[in-house]
């Protein structure tokens, strides 16, 4: 009798302790994309979503103009030149193959600097929204990548003097900004690279001019 | 004394045996309980509706690059349509076609190389940061840029195709490319010579980044080189606000 008692009460014990060994190994799993980000990540995440939603937004009216306006031209027989030409200027002006001018940031680098902090200011001038960028007068482009040792920097060739200057067309206000913030670029790399200087200066009018190199892909074809 | 000692002896080794595992099972309703609390609290707060927002601005998102890219390819369309009449308008339209190419608009084929990234699956050590072993965006910039300097000629992460003006930045444990979010295994899509693998393995940054990240830190790095990839194109705005072509330096 003790011996079957037990077994039943031992086999529903086990199967209990099973059941909640599961429920414990499932609630501790990670498991959709976004578990491990934090409130305050997901927040940020949000607003970056936002900005970037309503950039397609405003970039979907302008084409839905643009194609408006063409179809009217072709019912009336004409093609609007001007139109094309701005397209094309445009166009041009993001891939870098125009020389662009407008208000931002002139960011001068003295003493020696590694390529990878080069290239964190970089990206945190796009980050920030830098539209058009150029290293000593050498336009950044897809491709573009400072390398060599502190002191000896090449940005396509091109050697880079000390100090050497940094632009980015842009709001200088927006690019000073996250340049210079508390726990920013400029602090981490006042940190990180003790013999550098990283100097922000918000500029009226500059000119970045067009890259010289042939931007057009070589093993790669439209895909239709 | 023998009546305590029968009566000691005479608990059956079932009662002890059931003792023991009802001490577990205690337990475990504990652990069980004390893991839920928080987490319901955290969760009814904040988290869902945030995750929910986030996951229907991404659904969002991805309608309106697809229309952008519609809108495009209609616009080119149409404006080659009434091409035929004047030899300006012709080449007026082969420039923006051209144009199109250099700045990342029109998604290509050619032959190319898959990179894929994920998270370390290693336990971090007690004194380490477990923030190492993610792949984080200082990875995939490290990456991107050896496959530049190998001779790669377009790139995309995740379907997110490098332009001149893309960032990549953390955000949260995960990573961000032309500000759309990106979730973990990383995808780089490069075309490039037929040697790109070759040219990248052979160069001092990328052999470095593989012995500190993958052999140290334990993230996962695979690789494909494949005869046609398709790779695709930039679906976001040009955005010039402040950027204007300066006709005075020379237009073409």
């Amino acid at each position: 009798m003790h011996a079957l008692r037990s077994q039943i009460a031992l086999t529903v014990v086990a199967f209990v302790l099973g059941l909640l060994v599961v429920a414990q190994l499932q609630s501790q799993q990670t498991a959709p994309a976004l578990a491990g980000v934090s409130s305050q990540d997901l927040t940020i995440l949000v607003a970056n979503l936002n900005t970037r939603n309503d950039q397609l937004r405003t970039e979907i009216a302008t084409l839905d103009r643009e194609l408006g306006d063409l179809r009217a031209d072709r019912s009336r027989g004409e093609t609007s030149l001007d139109q094309l030409r701005d397209d094309l200027l445009d166009v041009r002006a993001f891939a870098g193959q125009e020389p662009v001018a407008g208000p931002g940031v002139s960011v001068t680098v003295a003493g020696p600097i590694g390529a990878p902090a080069v290239a964190e200011l970089i990206n945190e001038l796009r980050n920030a929204g830098a539209e058009a960028m150029a290293i000593e007068g050498v336009r950044i482009v897809p491709g573009s990548v400072v390398a060599g040792a502190p002191g000896g920097l090449s940005l396509e060739s091109t050697p880079l003097s000390d100090p050497f200057e940094i632009r980015a067309i842009g709001s200088p206000e927006a690019l000073t900004g996250s340049l210079t913030r508390i726990g920013g670029i400029v602090a981490q790399l006042g940190a990180a690279e003790e013999l550098a200087t990283v100097t922000v200066t918000p500029v009226e009018r500059m000119v970045v001019p067009a890259s010289e190199r042939n931007l057009l892909p070589r093993y790669g074809k439209p895909s239709l | 004394m023998t009546a305590i000692g029968t009566r000691l002896r005479a608990i059956p080794s079932w009662q002890i045996t059931l003792g023991v595992a009802l001490l577990a099972l205690g337990f475990l309703i504990a652990a069980q309980l004390s893991t839920e609390r928080p987490r319901i609290r955290y969760t009814t707060q904040e988290r869902p509706p945030l995750v929910e927002t986030v996951l229907e601005l991404q659904r969002q998102q991805e309608g309106l690059k697809e229309r952008i890219l519609a809108l495009r390819e209609e616009i080119q369309q149409t404006s080659q349509a009434s091409r035929g009449s004047a030899a300006l308008v012709r080449q007026l339209n082969d420039d923006l076609a051209e144009a199109r190419l250099a700045a990342g608009l029109v998604a290509l084929v050619g032959p190319g190389l898959v990179l894929q990234l994920e998270d370390s699956s290693a336990t971090p050590p007690p004194d380490g940061i477990e923030a190492d072993l993610r792949v984080t965006a200082r990875d995939i910039r490290t990456l991107v840029e050896e496959l530049w300097l190998a001779g790669a000629e377009a790139i995309a992460v995740n379907g997110e195709r490098l332009t001149a003006t893309s960032a990549i930045v953390d955000i949260g444990g995960s990573v961000l490319v032309n500000q759309a979010y990106l979730a973990p295994p990383y995808q780089l899509l490069a075309i490039g010579p037929a040697d790109l693998y070759e040219r990248l393995s052979a160069s001092q940054g990328y052999t470095d980044w593989i012995v500190a990240r993958v052999q140290l830190a334990g993230i996962g790095a695979a690789f494909g080189e494949f005869e046609q990839v398709e790779m695709p194109a930039f679906a976001g705005t040009l955005g010039l606000d402040y950027a204007r072509v300066e006709p005075s330096a020379g237009t073409p």
